[in-house]
């Protein structure tokens, strides 16, 4: 049997948008079995800013799956963030996995990092900023495996904020693609397999990729979007 | 005078290192005395501290904000994958 999967990523919730992302989720569990929010939850990642998601999302009638994003970890209080969106009934996903709809589907993920793509990336050498920077990827990605390993399930998600792949970037000034994902990331799913690799961080980049194991990729940037959220319906039937 | 070339980079860190904006994704560029902020924000009240920080990261210019708010729509058809 199919599942919807609802999306979006990049919502920056502040302290003026109080309320007005709420009504955009009315109905959806008419549309979608699931609700994945990819990072850039706030502007700033202060705590206050991270009671409005929360409350934003609280109580909806589908399972609601989090990551953070960059903008989230601005303020240094990414674990209270993470906190009051587990309080409010969220799932946070922090390189970890979770399985829902009664076993049949399984999301793994985590913000991501960037680093560049193959052949143009930055590698852990020099430095030692360069090589904290690229070792911070290369750590991702390598939970990553062990968190899609965890997953027996029907289908299986990965959630990210940093892209795994320069397709979706298309729009972006190709000289700010190390700061916006890394070939790591995707080269881990592709190891270990998923059915759909969402992501958002990339507001000027294009919806639809594919990694190069051929692993659908969507970009579902608020901005890129244009729209509440994007729902796609993963398996061989019609949703 | 600055060279314009810097100007427009010291503005882009002003409007993604200030705490008023935090926006990482505007461009901008500089022509003689004129200054454009181009590029997208989620709210109405953010468009307007794009200008508050470029103005101050850039004094004797003046500011062109030509930065638009996401509209959200409705969710719209689902994708088979």
């Amino acid at each position: 049997m199919s599942i919807r999967v609802a999306a979006v990523a990049d919502i920056h919730l502040g302290e003026a948008q109080r309320g007005s992302y709420r009504p955009h989720l009315e109905g959806i569990e008419e549309r979608a079995d699931v609700l994945l929010v990819g990072g850039d939850l706030t502007r700033h990642g202060t705590l206050d800013e991270g009671k409005i998601v929360a409350e934003e999302f609280r109580g909806l009638p589908v399972p609601v799956v989090f990551v953070l994003g960059n903008h989230d970890y601005h303020s240094d209080v990414e674990e209270e963030i993470i906190a009051v969106l587990r309080e409010a009934g969220g799932i946070v996903l922090d390189d970890t996995a979770e399985t829902l709809l009664g076993g049949r589907l399984g999301v793994a993920g985590g913000k991501g990092f960037g680093g560049g793509f193959a052949g143009k990336s930055a590698s852990e050498f020099g430095e030692p900023e360069t090589k904290a920077f690229v070792r911070h990827t290369r750590e991702i990605a390598d939970r990553w495996r062990v968190a899609l390993k965890s997953l027996d399930t029907e289908y299986r998600m990965v959630l990210s904020h940093y892209s795994p792949v320069k397709e979706t970037l298309h729009g972006e000034p190709p000289e700010i693609y190390p700061f916006l994902g890394s070939y790591l990331l995707a080269e881990a799913v592709d190891a270990e397999g998923a059915d759909l690799i969402v992501h958002g961080h990339a507001h000027a980049g294009t919806e639809k990729g594919m990694t190069p194991g051929g692993i659908r990729v969507r970009n579902v940037a608020l901005p890129v979007l244009r729209r509440a959220y994007a729902t796609y319906c993963l398996g061989s039937e019609e949703c | 005078m600055d060279t314009p070339h810097y100007v427009a980079a010291r503005v882009q860190q002003a409007l993604a290192e200030d705490g008023r904006t935090n926006e990482l994704g505007i461009r901008v560029d500089v022509r003689g005395d004129q200054l454009f902020l181009r590029g997208q924000v989620t709210g109405d009240d953010q468009r307007h501290l794009l200008t508050e920080v470029a103005q101050e990261a850039a004094p004797g210019l003046t500011v062109h904000n030509e930065v638009t708010c996401v509209e959200v729509r409705d969710p719209g058809e689902e994708e088979q994958l």
